[in-house]
């Protein structure tokens, strides 16, 4: 059993709010960010899309950053997202430098690279935006922003990225290495993955209906959210008060296949019991699980299998807040996270909209947003190509709140 | 006909980079998933980009390529019927 | 039982030198061009060609190092499969982007685009050596290889894992090496740029182990006295003084800019030190840093430093080194500090 992380800010930007306030209404609401395309310049208007409703323009505007500076949509996304969780701990820039930040993305600055790539190797002078492609330089930039961080690093494990970047952070503050981490993760919507999800024929052209039996894919969406993670010690010598309580976590590979899950859902089993075991609870303390639940007809079925497996009869109210924001790729570990510590706070279920027609071997979704009990203990999944499955175990703080 | 399975057999050599294969290595009325060739998901994927590239066909739907992927001439007779190049 | 040293079990690397072997301690290949691509074994060997069809080099490299430093440790499952790579699988990357941009948005391949992902290689490796454990991959610039071995190191000493085979890799195809230099990142004054694979597998058992990491620390834009702290708080980790480092062991690449910044760091901390380098040796590329914990590793276990290692001779050489310490940057921005033992 591991330590309990304590989670002091959060922020998100994402198809349905630039906050948590406005994420918070459109759950409440069963308002879905999905719509026609709008601010990707793709052939591709067929598929509807979970998209940040802002340009740029309008993002450098916001963060009264120089309209020339070299920016990608990732990292400005990751920038508003970062100030909102930063504001919520209430960090300084002494904090700052003592800190962590370990961020999840892995289009990086691919939005740019996919715009100016002939440029980049035709004209021999050189293209501002060349050194902004890689992953690295996409979490500098986030958090170059807000001060100087102790520690910088990025973790690109496709749509478990963000999940990771929050093990990663979770893991250094229980080594006692660090007293605060900032993380999370930022991915925009680029024509790259669009065409790549595409040939892969797993994007729906009508809107995802998670866990439904005529589910036919996903939806792509864009976001980033990032939590800041504390130490008891810190939070108390700080005097904040806790969101939420990260109280464990699994990371494993599935190890089956690069794109398809295991027919048994190794990898989600092994991840959901790992989390449960890390934070020294047992399956029948779980209130909500927020499954990873793309809409997929691999996705759901093996997903379910793992539930299943892992919960037998006593599977705890589960729903896919996808048909909400849209897959957000490398940004949905901390995205839904921040979905879970909503549903604590403020004790609903976020519902899995668009379910209507019950899956062959699959879960009942939630549909009605009033828990028979309180909303304590909750589940996070997110799993990425090639088997990277976490599962994070987010808790409420009120035991905490007493003291 | 004959002429159309040759050609789609080097195609798919090609496609799913079967170096060390030879058309004739390839059973026309063989199975290419699973026990046969032992192909997977991802080079069904490979193969609908083909079927489009090459012959004007499009499949939207992955789980078609089930049926028409089942041997060399089974595809052969599908892109006869159904080819707009 | 502390849990300071994880034992080096074995390391396997490809690169610009003789691939699978330390046939370069002895003989190395030294080249004229600034651009030259990493030496191949034949594959065939390694992996069955049914399953190699789809890969690229960089999968193929990536698998064949990681199974043969699995092989040579004896470990079939190492308890994580930790890794690192700053630009990540470049060649599908850039024919799907070749594709896109000449062709539009119609025709794309589903291979390109699963196989262009980051994670591509440690899943790769996973799948392949069916592991079920930790699985995690670090893109972080030119540290992408240290922010690896540190997640391994500190699991290892907090006791989450005992065994993890790290690997680092990164390719460079004519189209990368083009934006790489005009990016200022490799083939710049005397450099010479490499590809990378470096796999190795490490343990909390010392049995048939030669040398161990000490300790790790990593530190983002620090001042001069942050390094100097970080510097003595590295020391302090592993129960050492400076007194005990045999030789520190840096990146210089012949990129002016950036190796002043080693030497600057030589100067304020270690400036009675021997100092070695390995760059020139095995190329510059986002996952370098891997072969300087391999050099070293290689100089550890075989009790000498080869001459070419010495960036300056006529300062004394080495018997039998005991201790190295690596230094690694990142565009002078993230600053690594790697402690090797022999064991």
């Amino acid at each position: 059993m591991g330590k309990p992380i304590f989670i002091t800010g959060a922020g998100i930007v994402s198809a349905i709010g630039l906050n948590k306030q406005e994420v918070l209404s459109s759950l409440l609401a069963g308002k879905s960010g999905i719509a026609d395309v709008r601010y990707l310049d793709t052939e591709h208007r067929e598929f509807p899309v979970g998209e940040v409703k802002l340009t740029n323009e309008q993002m450098i505007q916001m963060l009264d950053i120089k309209p020339d500076a070299v920016t990608t949509r990732t990292s400005l996304m990751g920038m508003l997202a970062m100030k909102e969780a930063l504001d919520d701990a209430n960090l300084t820039r002494e904090d700052i430098h003592r800190a962590a930040f370990v961020s999840g993305t892995t289009v990086g600055g691919m939005d740019k690279t996919e715009h100016y790539y002939l440029d980049f190797i035709n004209n021999d002078k050189k293209n501002k935006y060349i050194v902004v492609h890689d992953c690295g330089t996409c979490s500098e930039m986030i958090c170059d922003y807000f001060g100087d961080f102790a520690f910088v690093t990025s973790v690109s494990t496709a749509c478990s990225s963000a999940a990771n970047a929050i093990i990663r952070g979770a893991a250094m503050i229980r080594a006692g290495l660090f007293d605060i981490a900032v993380v999370g993760g930022s991915e925009c919507l680029t024509k790259f993955h669009l065409n790549g999800f595409n040939s892969l024929k797993i994007l729906d052209t009508e809107l995802c209906r998670p866990f439904d039996e005529t589910r036919s894919g996903l939806n792509l969406g864009e976001g980033a959210a990032y939590l800041v993670l504390e130490s008891y010690d810190s939070m108390r010598r700080r005097n904040v008060k806790p969101l939420s309580v990260l109280a464990g976590y699994g990371n494993v590979c599935d190890a089956y296949h690069q794109t398809a899950s295991s027919p048994e859902g190794e990898g989600p089993y092994l991840a959901m019991k790992e989390a449960l075991e890390d934070a020294g609870l047992n399956v029948s303390d779980i209130d909500y699980i927020n499954a990873h639940g793309t809409a997929t007809p691999n996705n759901d079925l093996t997903e379910s299998m793992a539930l299943k497996r892992l919960f037998s009869d006593r599977i705890p109210p589960v729903s896919s807040t996808k048909a909400f924001t849209g897959h957000t790729t490398s940004a949905t570990g901390s995205i839904e996270a921040v979905i879970c510590i909503l549903a604590i706070r403020n004790q609903f279920l976020p519902v899995n909209l668009n379910w209507k027609n019950q899956m062959e071997n699959g879960i009942t979704p939630v549909t009605d947003l009033h828990p028979d009990k309180p909303v304590t203990n909750v589940l996070c999944n997110s799993f990425g190509f090639g088997g990277n499955d976490s599962s994070l175990l987010l808790c409420s703080s009120e035991i905490y709140d007493k003291e | 006909m004959d002429e159309l399975i040759l050609e789609l057999k080097n195609e798919i050599i090609e496609t799913l980079n079967l170096e060390d294969m030879q058309p004739e290595d390839i059973d026309t009325d063989a199975p290419l998933f699973g026990e046969g060739l032992g192909l997977d998901s991802i080079d069904a994927l490979e193969l609908i980009v083909l079927m489009e590239k090459n012959y004007g066909i499009k499949l939207r739907d992955a789980s078609k390529g089930k049926e028409i992927f089942k041997s060399v001439r089974v595809m052969a007779d599908y892109i006869e019927k159904n080819r707009t190049k | 039982m502390t849990r300071n040293s994880f034992y080096i079990k074995s390391t396997a690397q490809i690169s610009i030198q003789q691939p699978l072997c330390e046939d370069w301690m002895e003989n190395p290949i030294w080249y004229d061009s600034n651009y030259v691509r990493s030496l191949e074994p034949d594959y065939k060997q390694y992996i069955p060609p049914m399953e190699a069809r789809r890969m690229t080099r960089i999968m193929k490299r990536s698998l064949t190092t990681s199974n043969v430093a699995i092989k040579k440790s004896g470990l079939v499952l190492p308890d994580a499969i930790i890794t690192g790579t700053g630009w990540g699988c470049m060649d599908n990357t850039e024919q799907f982007l070749e594709i896109l941009c000449n062709e539009g948005e119609q025709l794309l391949k589903p291979t390109l685009f699963i196989q262009s992902t980051h994670n591509t290689i440690s899943s790769h490796i996973a799948i392949n050596t069916c592991n079920n454990g930790y699985n995690i991959t670090y893109s972080h610039r030119c540290v992408s290889f240290d922010m690896a071995l540190f997640d391994a190191y500190l699991q290892y000493k907090f006791g989450k894992i005992d065994s993890a085979l790290v690997g680092s890799h990164d390719e460079v195809t004519p189209t990368s090496f083009v934006l790489l230099k005009k990016m200022g990142l490799v083939g710049c004054d005397d450099e010479i740029c490499g590809e990378a694979s470096v796999s190795t597998v490490l343990s909390s058992t010392p049995s048939d182990a030669h040398s161990a990491v000490a300790a790790i620390r990593i530190i983002y834009k620090p001042s001069v006295s942050e390094i100097h702290s970080t510097v003595n708080q590295l020391l302090a980790d592993a129960e050492m003084c400076t007194e005990d480092i045999s030789a520190v062991m840096v990146g210089i690449s012949g990129n002016k800019t950036t190796d002043n910044l080693y030497y600057d760091i030589v100067d304020n901390c270690f400036r009675d030190k021997t100092i070695l380098h390995y760059k020139h040796v095995f190329g510059e590329c986002f996952s370098a840093s891997a072969f300087g914990f391999y050099a070293a590793d290689c100089c550890l276990k075989h009790g000498y430093i080869p001459d070419f290692l010495y960036v300056d001779k006529s300062q004394g050489m080495i018997g039998t080194p005991k201790t190295i310490l690596l230094i690694n940057h990142s565009d002078g921005k993230t600053f690594s500090f790697i402690l090797l033992r022999s064991v």
